[in-house]
């Protein structure tokens, strides 16, 4: 479902080059939990900003539910974030001056559905993130497990097949992740496909986890 | 992709633009003000000239009048006769004017005497002489007002008749037979008019004379020769034409001009700095924002569309609020201040309503200055944040 062949990603630092991957290649089947793991400043974030299409990649080839999306014109890929990823992003990345509501009915403005379905959805994946009480704060009121939340329900309320999760629970007390774990794992069962970049040795031992992936300087290690 | 209207994405700009309300508010402001001014300049300068042009064409082709010792004084009828010897002369009508001081008020009546048998030289007394019997007004002392005279003498009891205090200091009782609604602005509503009897009577003046004579030509163009060979002929007189009288409106025009330039290019560059503000970039919060939507699944057409909201709303409303607020202020207002620059406090009479008239292509052509220049200033930066990598700029 999601099938990289020798992705390269080169940034620019200063006048060098830094190789962010080096010739990355990886399948992911549909339904599959894959988890991500390796030390800061690895690879991951770039891996999953690849595959969501939010940066291209400077060789290789991503694609993603048969679609080539680094191929793909931009309204296009904009298309399929929309309607079948889930990006939790490491820095939560919400709109600060938007309630927790807002954040979460966002991905689905253009659309152009009527408010009344879009924050039934919306409400529906607040309440699977344990935030629905919290819908009318604003998103940088609220605490950093908080906000986590709410980015998680933000990737959930367009009913993804696809979740990419990057530190899922850098921000959550045991519990919390714990409870997100349960989450992951409803998500896992109800057919969606997991990656989940972490450094959190909890998911490391889980049941429903069908692989482990370590990533060292952008290479992939098996 | 404008065509469906997305009234959720019209919320979410019209919240953006509230969010940085300082930001939105000044804008909004500075453009409503630069409509605001510029719509009414325009539209002041465009009613005047209007009422000038109506005004230009009831005033008499030539005036003659006469001075002695640098004093404007009465002029012998038997000039009439003379004038009309000269060739190229069509009508010649000695006219017996003046003003009349109404204490109780503290206000200036203007008197006209006209003659039943006499050409009148303006559309308004010819009208009026339509309207109303001349010759019953000579015979029953009558005369006729305009409304602003009716209001002050009723004001004073005085319903039925005046009575005028003549320069020997006698009585002159004179019956209102009529009160005229004057159309034209300009020839404003102090009027009296009176057969030219009472009019010598009132004023006190020498029955052989008339205040000052009015001159037709059979051909415009022949109105310079005729003018010279009146000077020749009587160099006491002096002649004012009506291209005089254009000339000295148009020097106020222009020189006030001057004073408007200055204003338009005030307004001009505080527009252009914000066009250069908003061209010149987006803060790193608004690349932010529009970095996380794109991530989570907006286009850039989607983002472009929100930013095309944001800018059409702020600037078509503060479009239709500087339109409202000129309208109200050049109309309703009568342009209080504006005017006075325009025109001087006494280059005309003081006492006239701007008449209406909106320029409609005046009126396009200030949309377009304003607000597609406004929306493009906004989504060309909003454009170039959108096509970089989400990624990048959500850093
Ligand atoms: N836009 C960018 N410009 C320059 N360098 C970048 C950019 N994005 C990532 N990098 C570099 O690429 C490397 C990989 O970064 P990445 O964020 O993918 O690591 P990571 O594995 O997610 O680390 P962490 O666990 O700290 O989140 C780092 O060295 C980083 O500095
Ligand atoms: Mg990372």
């Amino acid at each position: 479902m999601i099938v990289l062949h020798e992705v390269c990603k080169q940034f620019m630092q200063g006048d060098e080059e830094a190789h962010a991957l080096k010739k990355v290649s990886l399948e992911i089947k549909k339904g599959e939990c894959v988890v991500l793991k390796g030390s800061s400043g690895s690879g991951k974030s770039t891996l999953l900003s690849l595959i969501a299409g939010l940066m291209q990649p400077s060789s290789g080839t991503i694609s993603v539910e048969g679609k080539e999306i680094s191929k793909l014109p931009e309204s296009f890929s904009a298309q399929l974030r929309r309607e079948k990823i889930g990006f939790i992003f490491q820095k939560f990345h919400l709109i600060p001056y938007l309630s927790a509501l807002e954040n979460v009915i966002a991905p689905l403005i253009p659309e152009n559905l009527p408010v009344r379905i879009l924050e039934e959805k919306a409400k529906i994946a607040m309440e699977q993130c344990g935030i629905a009480h919290k819908a009318k704060m604003r998103v940088n009121r609220l605490s950093g497990g908080e906000q986590q939340r709410v980015a998680i329900a933000r990737a959930l309320v367009n009913n993804p097949s696809i979740i990419l999760a990057d530190e899922p629970t850098a921000n959550l007390d045991e519990t919390l992740s714990r409870e997100l774990i349960a989450s992951l794992e409803a998500l896992k069962h109800s057919g969606v496909t997991l990656l989940i970049a972490t450094h959190d040795p909890l998911f490391f031992e889980l049941p429903f986890v069908d692989r482990i992936i370590e990533i060292k300087n952008g290479e992939m290690i098996l | 992709m404008f065509f469906k209207p997305n009234f959720l994405l019209l919320d979410y700009a019209i919240r953006s633009l509230m969010r940085r309300f300082g930001k939105s508010f000044f804008i909004f402001f500075i453009l409503s003000l630069l409509i605001f001014v510029l719509a009414s300049v325009l539209m002041i300068a465009d009613a005047i000239k209007l009422e000038l042009n109506t005004t230009l064409k009831t005033l008499p082709q030539i005036t003659l009048q006469r001075f002695i010792a640098g004093k404007q004084s009465d002029v012998p009828l038997e000039r009439v006769e003379a004038l009309l010897d000269i060739e190229g002369i069509s009508a010649v009508t000695p006219r017996v004017w003046g003003y009349y001081y109404f204490k109780p008020a503290g206000v200036n009546f203007s008197i006209v005497g006209i003659d039943a048998y006499e050409e009148q030289y303006s559309a308004t007394l010819s009208t009026l002489t339509q309207r109303f019997d001349i010759k019953l007004l000579e015979k029953e002392n009558g005369m006729i007002i305009g409304e602003g005279v009716q209001k002050i003498l009723s004001e004073n009891y005085y319903t039925e008749f005046f009575n005028f205090i003549t320069s020997e200091g006698k009585w002159q009782r004179v019956h209102i037979a009529g009160v005229f609604h004057s159309d034209l602005a300009l020839e404003s509503n102090d009027l009296i008019i009176l057969p030219k009897k009472l009019a010598y009577a009132i004023f006190g003046m020498d029955k052989s004379k008339a205040t000052d004579i009015i001159v037709k030509v059979a051909n415009v163009k022949e109105i310079p020769t005729i003018v010279q060979k009146i000077n020749e002929r009587y160099p006491d007189m002096r002649a004012i034409t009506q291209d005089d009288i254009r000339v000295s409106y148009q020097n106020i025009f222009d020189y006030k001009s001057g004073f408007f330039l200055a204003l338009f290019s005030i307004c001009a560059f505080a527009f252009f700095i914000i066009i250069y503000d908003k061209t010149s970039g987006l803060s790193s919060e608004e690349k932010k924002e529009i970095g996380i939507l794109k991530a989570i699944g907006w286009s850039s057409d989607d983002i472009l569309k929100e930013k095309f909201y944001e800018s059409f709303t702020l600037s078509l409303s503060a479009f239709f609020v500087g339109i409202t607020c000129s309208l109200f202020y050049v109309y309703a207002l009568q342009a209080s201040f504006l005017r006075n620059l325009f025109m001087g406090y006494s280059a005309l009479k003081p006492s006239f309503a701007l008449p209406f008239s909106v320029d409609v292509s005046m009126l396009i052509l200030l949309f377009l200055l304003s607000v597609p220049i406004y929306i493009a200033a906004t989504l060309i930066p909003a454009w170039r944040a959108s096509t970089l990598d989400a990624d990048e700029v959500m850093r």
